[in-house]
């Protein structure tokens, strides 16, 4: 007995003493190092604010470390991100602009998260169910998951509720049609002589944002901008596009209430900040800007109708990009899950103004409080309701290019809406051949 | 009109008693307001507190209560000093082997003879024709092979050749008389010897306005640099000062955007300032203008 007590005692010690050897080679080999790489698609602070929230990350799971690696605009952080799969070494993950999802995948340049939500015990049904309905049109392909929803947007109207009572209207029951709006608009424009001094709308046009509000217009006028279920057809020379054009283009060359040529997103929310504009469509992620620098009174709503309520969403997904390393894979699924939970969405929709994708959010105590105290940003998940995909192509961002470009000439009076609309579906049919010819027009 | 009548003074001599040149004098100081006013907006903004309102920021008038607040916000988003030190080393470690290539380079075409030397000469200069952006996804991967990826050398690497430079080289060694050389080889000068003590002391103004392109252009790269780096440590200034004026949806925060510009902007205006005249003399004697 005594013996083997020794024996065991031995062995116990033998036991630990090549566990206090082998434990330092262990540690030695540290925490799984992932880079998450993200745009900043707001304010610069943001960028603080990400830093905060991966350090938290890091802080509670010692077994990652994740870095934030800044990458520059939407668009940039594509070109970052595909030039580093290319080059063999892609990030673990990246926060992507959700529109360019099923290009990627049509390029083989995502990881498919099913076998990740499988291993995790939960079915993919339960995993998106977290999530917005509208959501998920742009983050499933072919019945796979591909993306998680991080910070979404829908377009809001804008509108200053102080210049609109001076006008005599009551900015409690905002502008619902097309025409109201633009009896709004007539009547919030102030001129002296031909110089405007106070325009009564601004809507955005520069790369990327003008694509937007053109499938928001074509949208809240009936239309589609583009098959959303295969990749290779847009709608650009359609009565619904042509009437949507039109209508922008006669707020800037008919009604003289909208400033002409093409504005970009950020000299469009300063000119509402500073009542230059009276009333403004911008993306839901401009609210906290506009709530901590608006000195009146505003008031924000669905954007109006032609002919349907209808708005695109926008904002960006989590993905994890191919060619990575198994257990990368799964410390950036560990950071994705960590990112999107109720907590984490909410608070960083509280901090930017984009509404959290994860339903959950909206019950957690701090967004309950939150709400109470900023009921405008409710409207955006009100909205979420006749909320429709973001438009996702082969190629988007040529394709999407193609329809700016024109549009851009139209704003700036060089083009008519009828030409313009017609070169740019000539010139997107261009950029689509490959893939058609690949895929639809490869008969057997 | 004092300020006016000061320039004046300085105008070259030819220029007084005639009208045509005397109009286009005050052309070039009308030019040259035109373009001061961004900069004198930008240090305005720079100091103009967020409690004037967005309204006050296209405003030319300095604020009455100036802060350095937002040099403060800007210096906290981005690690300013280390930015400025990495888009140094980047500048400064191109430029030195860039010397070295171009020198060698402009040489050869010039003066050496040898098998399709128009031809290999017009593919180099084809090279100006390409859009740097076709050239990332090719380069990248030479750079990861290389195991260059997020490292400065990776950014500097495919600027080490430049055809502008070479065709610069070029041009400005023809131009010097082959007497010159002549007498050195008498003297017994080895080629690296007549290239040291001909070809190099007599075309320094063209070295000195290549410099200047060259800093400045790398100076200024965005993409590329973006496209290499991960590490927030190795971020060149660009690519830091980015975090705040890439906005998409969003708005942005014009006072700090403006404090950062200055902190991009000022050795460069700086050195400029240091050494005005000789930059401005170097592209006189080079031809280009």
């Amino acid at each position: 007995m005594l013996f083997s007590r020794r024996l065991m005692l031995g062995l116990a010690m033998a036991g630990s003493m090549a566990g206090a050897l082998t434990f330092p080679a262990l540690a030695g080999e540290g925490p799984t190092e992932i880079d998450l790489f993200f745009p900043v698609p707001v304010d610069g602070k943001l960028a603080r604010d990400m830093g905060t929230l991966i350090k938290e990350f890091n802080e509670t799971h010692p077994a990652i470390k994740a870095t934030a690696v800044y990458t520059g605009s939407y668009d940039d952080t594509l070109i970052k991100t595909r030039a580093s799969i290319k080059a063999g070494k892609p990030p673990a993950a990246v926060i992507m602009s959700a529109n360019f999802l099923l290009d990627m995948q049509i390029e083989n340049e995502l990881t498919n998260l099913d076998s990740l939500i499988a291993a995790d015990g939960t079915t993919k049904d339960q995993f998106l169910g977290q999530f917005f309905p509208a959501l998920q049109g742009n983050a499933v392909i072919n019945r796979s998951v591909y993306g998680v929803p991080f910070h979404n947007s829908t377009p809001l109207l804008y509108i200053n509720a102080d210049k609109a009572k001076e006008a005599g209207l009551d900015p409690n029951k905002p502008p619902q049609t097309w025409a109201e709006l633009t009896d709004w608009a007539k009547k919030l424009t102030k001129r002296e002589g031909d110089k405007v001094t106070q325009w009564g709308i601004a809507i955005p046009c520069a790369y990327d944002y003008c694509g937007w509000m053109m499938e928001t217009l074509t949208m809240s006028n009936g239309g589609r901008y583009y098959n959303e279920e295969f990749g290779g057809e847009v709608y650009y020379d359609t009565p619904s596009m042509l009437g949507a054009l039109t209508w922008w283009n006669d707020l800037v060359a008919k009604h003289k209430v909208h400033p002409p040529g093409a504005t970009p997103g950020p000299a469009v929310s300063t000119s509402f900040i500073s009542g230059n504009a009276a009333m403004m469509m911008l993306s839901t992620g401009s609210l906290t800007y506009v709530r901590d620098n608006a000195k009146f009174a505003y008031k924000v709503a669905f954007i109006p109708r032609n002919v349907r309520n209808a708005v695109p969403i926008g904002g960006a997904s989590l993905i994890v990009p191919a060619g990575q390393e198994a257990d990368k894979q799964k410390a950036a699924w560990t950071l994705i899950k960590w990112m999107t939970s109720p907590e984490k969405s909410g608070w960083w929709s509280r901090a930017t103004g984009y509404f959290a994708p994860n339903i959950a959010a909206y019950k957690t105590p701090e967004m309950v409080d939150f709400l109470g105290k900023n009921p405008d940003a409710k409207t955006a998940v009100e909205q979420l309701d006749v909320a429709k995909p973001w438009f996702a192509t082969y190629k988007t961002v040529p394709v999407r290019k193609n329809l700016e470009d024109e549009v851009m000439l139209v704003l700036n009076g060089k083009k008519q809406p009828k030409e313009a609309l017609v070169a740019a579906q000539k010139a997107a049919d261009e950029t689509l051949k490959p893939y058609n010819a690949e895929t639809s027009l490869k008969l057997p | 009109m004092k300020l006016i009548d000061a320039l004046w003074k300085d105008a070259p001599l030819a220029t007084r008693g005639e009208i045509t040149p005397k109009l286009g004098f005050l052309l070039t100081v009308l030019l040259a307001i035109v373009w001061l006013i961004p900069f004198l907006w930008m240090g305005v903004a720079t100091l103009r507190p967020a409690s004037d309102g967005i309204n006050a920021m296209a405003e030319l008038m300095p604020s009455l209560k100036p802060t350095l607040d937002n040099i403060r916000d800007a210096w906290e988003i981005g690690d300013f000093p280390r930015y400025t030190l990495n888009t140094t080393i980047i500048c400064t470690g191109i430029l030195l082997v860039q010397f070295f290539t171009i020198t060698l380079a402009g040489f050869a075409f010039a003066r050496l003879n040898f098998a399709g030397k128009t031809l290999i000469f017009y593919l180099f200069l084809m090279q100006l024709m390409l859009v740097p952006v076709l050239l990332i996804v090719p380069n990248l991967k030479l750079v990861a092979q290389l195991g260059l990826y997020d490292t400065l050398a990776g950014v500097m690497m495919p600027f080490f050749a430049s055809a502008f430079g070479t065709f610069l080289m070029r041009q400005a060694f023809e131009a010097i008389p082959t007497e010159l050389e002549d007498a050195a080889l008498i003297d017994g000068a080895s080629l690296f010897q007549r290239i040291r003590h001909i070809y190099v002391p007599l075309s320094m103004p063209s070295f000195s306005a290549f410099a200047i392109i060259s800093v400045t252009s790398h100076w200024n790269d965005f993409l590329w640099p973006l496209m290499v780096i991960n590490s927030p440590d190795k971020r060149p200034l660009t690519v830091g000062l980015s975090v705040f004026t890439k906005t998409a949806e969003g708005t942005q925060a014009w006072g700090t955007i403006a404090a950062g510009t200055l902190m991009v902007i000022a050795p460069l205006l700086v050195t400029f300032l240091i050494f005005q005249k000789r930059f401005i003399s170097s592209f006189v004697t080079s031809g280009i203008k």
